[in-house]
């Protein structure tokens, strides 16, 4: 599992501050931190950036670079910023993101291809996203075709069915797991997926989201996930990724995930009488997974009834 | 040659939870006739799939004033009653009310700012008045609310009443009150089923039995989002009937309210010619709002013009028909 660090973005006001202030030490300690959590890849959310992106996307590039050599992800709409950055940057890059709207198709899919860079796609046209698995599957086929064609090699192309929130979009949370199953039949060799994790539970209460993206991530994982875009220093969930990639059934709980992972895998239903019902760890866990299966209505205080 | 068909149905896990409205003077009240709602085992009106054990109410809407903003239709039907809150109740059980739905307009703080002891009487003076089971809503301002439904309550404990609006940001003195004095709370959610189930759960956290909550899912009438209620109340349903403890509360809708706030019920003239007798258009908006909230599983509805409830009554006769 690819961990694309998130927490250089730049909605977080201390990275709005070190980006306005051209503040280097801010941002490279932000990297490192991520880097020594686990991250393979750090994300670099500039914004749309539409005046400054040109100058901010080289300096936080070269910021980042300076002290680590891990892969950097150029994340903006803007174009030209990205261009920008990857002429200085030395390591490994990708761009986040093409998308199958013309504008961000024409302008992002050329650059992966003459800077040689991994280049996430979200399957989304200027219609939206559509609901259902299906149609975000129709979309990456088109993709595929295209960008392959475009010299992008299928290894290189990570799709990101995009994450809507389990408290306002809840029938549509299965649909991306059904979306990264499907992604991964299009071609042989398949091509790679991607997910923005922390958005499934987004606008949850604040002590229920690890829990939630957690379980979220061991059923994509079950679906084939390749990538995620994610928080590194959630120890809970880069265990629970270890625990399912290593099949660590070391304890009650590590089981149940690794369970819930061959479910997904399995296209079946996460067997009730896996679950140790005495357990609170446990139930929570089983409770949330018929949340993001949409099989139990949400409510913030799901996990009191 | 002759085919059989099976007609395809659900086994549901769950029904909606049955709730009575009212208490005699045997349960400790004074109501000569309760309401019973609820118990629905299938989706509205499958008689062949599952039960419906009791049919819709509804609940006919007067005020503890002259409402200053009804539409001059609904002020013409009712004529005088409107200035004697305990006549226009009569008025309104004549008229076939299975219960009444008081709202103490009067106590808003920019209407007459009545007290929440005058106030109380008044709900008193109806239950006098009348024998069926009463539902009773604030003056619609969260303080003032809080303080007139607890004075009711107190004034009125053990009578049954529903009392309303329990909301996300001010439910708890109200639930409190109907807890302490056996009353049932009327739960509001923005058209929004994440929201109404939590709203329930917090309700029912602090203790009240979940058979004393109902939902209002809030209403929007004909051509003014009544699609989405419709498919929040489906939702809602669909959720109980699978099983989900806390969406099995019958769900209560002011369709009077919302019908007679559209532009086609309330405004008689400066409209197009296209649209016919305006009496005719605002008793059909009333009836077409509230039919349709019955078909989306409405177990209460609070109405305002009684040949809206005539037709209405009618047709749940006919949908509860086997």
């Amino acid at each position: 599992m690819l961990i694309i660090g998130e927490r250089i973005h730049i909605i977080a006001p201390r990275v709005r501050a070190a980006v306005d202030n051209r503040d280097a030490k801010a941002i490279q300690e932000m990297a490192l931190q991520q880097v020594k959590a686990g991250a393979h890849v750090i994300d670099l959310n500039i914004g749309p950036a539409r005046r400054t992106g040109i100058e901010v996307m080289p300096w936080i590039v070269e910021t980042a670079q300076q002290v680590t050599d891990v892969e950097l992800s150029l994340d903006t709409t803007n174009a030209a910023a990205v261009e920008a950055g990857l002429k200085v940057c030395k390591g490994r890059s990708m761009i986040n993101s093409a998308s199958a709207e013309a504008n961000r198709f024409n302008a992002m899919v050329p650059l992966a291809t003459q800077y040689n860079t991994d280049l996430i796609v979200l399957t989304m046209t200027e219609k939206g996203i559509p609901n259902e698995a299906a149609g975000r599957a129709e979309i990456a086929i088109d993709l595929l075709g295209r960008i392959s064609e475009a010299g992008v090699p299928t290894e290189r192309i990570y799709f990101d069915p995009l994450v809507l929130t389990v408290t306002s979009n809840q029938d549509a949370v299965i649909e991306t797991v059904e979306a990264i199953r499907i992604f991964k039949q299009l071609s042989d060799p398949p091509p790679k997926t991607v997910v923005g994790l922390s958005n499934v539970s987004n606008g949850a209460p604040n002590e229920n989201r690890p829990l939630i993206n957690r379980v979220f991530m061991v059923m994509c994982m079950g679906a084939g996930l390749d990538a995620a875009i994610a928080d590194p220093l959630d120890k809970e969930l880069l265990e629970a990724v270890r625990t399912v990639a290593t099949r660590d059934t070391s304890t009650p709980v590590k089981q149940l995930m690794v369970n819930l992972c061959d479910a997904v895998a399995n296209m079946e239903e996460l067997d009730p009488s896996l679950v140790d019902m005495k357990d609170p760890d446990q139930v929570a866990i089983y409770k949330t997974v018929q949340i993001l299966q949409n099989k139990i209505l949400y409510a913030h205080s799901y996990l009191r009834v | 040659m002759p085919v059989t068909v099976e007609t395809p149905t659900e086994k549901w896990a769950g029904k909606v939870r049955e709730i009575t409205l009212g208490a005699t003077a045997a349960e400790g009240g004074t109501r000569t006739s309760t309401v019973t709602v609820g118990g629905e085992g299938t989706m509205p009106f499958l008689h062949f799939e599952g039960e419906t054990p009791h049919r819709p109410v509804v609940a006919i809407e007067i005020y503890d004033i002259a409402p200053q903003d009804w539409s001059p239709i609904l002020m013409d039907y009712w004529g005088d009653v409107v200035n004697d809150v305990v006549a226009w109740a009569k008025k309104a059980v004549e008229l076939g009310a299975d219960a009444i739905a008081l709202t103490l307009r009067g106590a808003h703080p920019e209407v007459n700012d009545r007290s929440p002891e005058d106030s109380a009487r008044v709900v008193k003076d109806v239950l006098a008045a009348v024998g069926v089971p009463l539902i009773v809503y604030g003056p619609g301002a969260p303080d003032k609310d809080n303080e007139v439904l607890v004075a009711v309550a107190e004034a009125t404990a053990g009578e049954r009443l529903a009392l309303g609006l329990c909301e996300q940001n001010n439910y708890r003195t109200i639930a409190a009150a109907c807890m302490g004095s056996g009353h049932i709370a009327v739960a509001r959610a923005p058209i929004d089923v994440n929201i109404q189930k939590q709203l329930n759960i917090l309700i029912s956290d602090m203790g009240l039995p979940l058979d004393r909550i109902l939902m209002d899912p809030t209403t929007g009438a004909l051509g003014y989002g009544l699609e989405y209620t419709y498919s929040v109340m489906e939702r809602l349903r669909l959720a109980a009937l699978q099983g989900d403890a806390m969406t099995q509360q019958p769900m209560i809708c002011t369709a009077g309210h919302e019908a007679w706030r559209a532009k086609e019920s309330k405004v008689g003239e400066g409209v197009p010619e296209a649209w016919g007798d305006w009496k005719e258009r605002g008793i059909a908006w009333e009836t077409v709002t509230a039919t349709s909230l019955i078909e989306a599983g409405a177990d209460i509805l609070v109405m305002r013009h009684p040949e809206a409830v005539a037709i209405v009554k009618k047709t749940i006769d006919q949908l509860v028909a086997k």
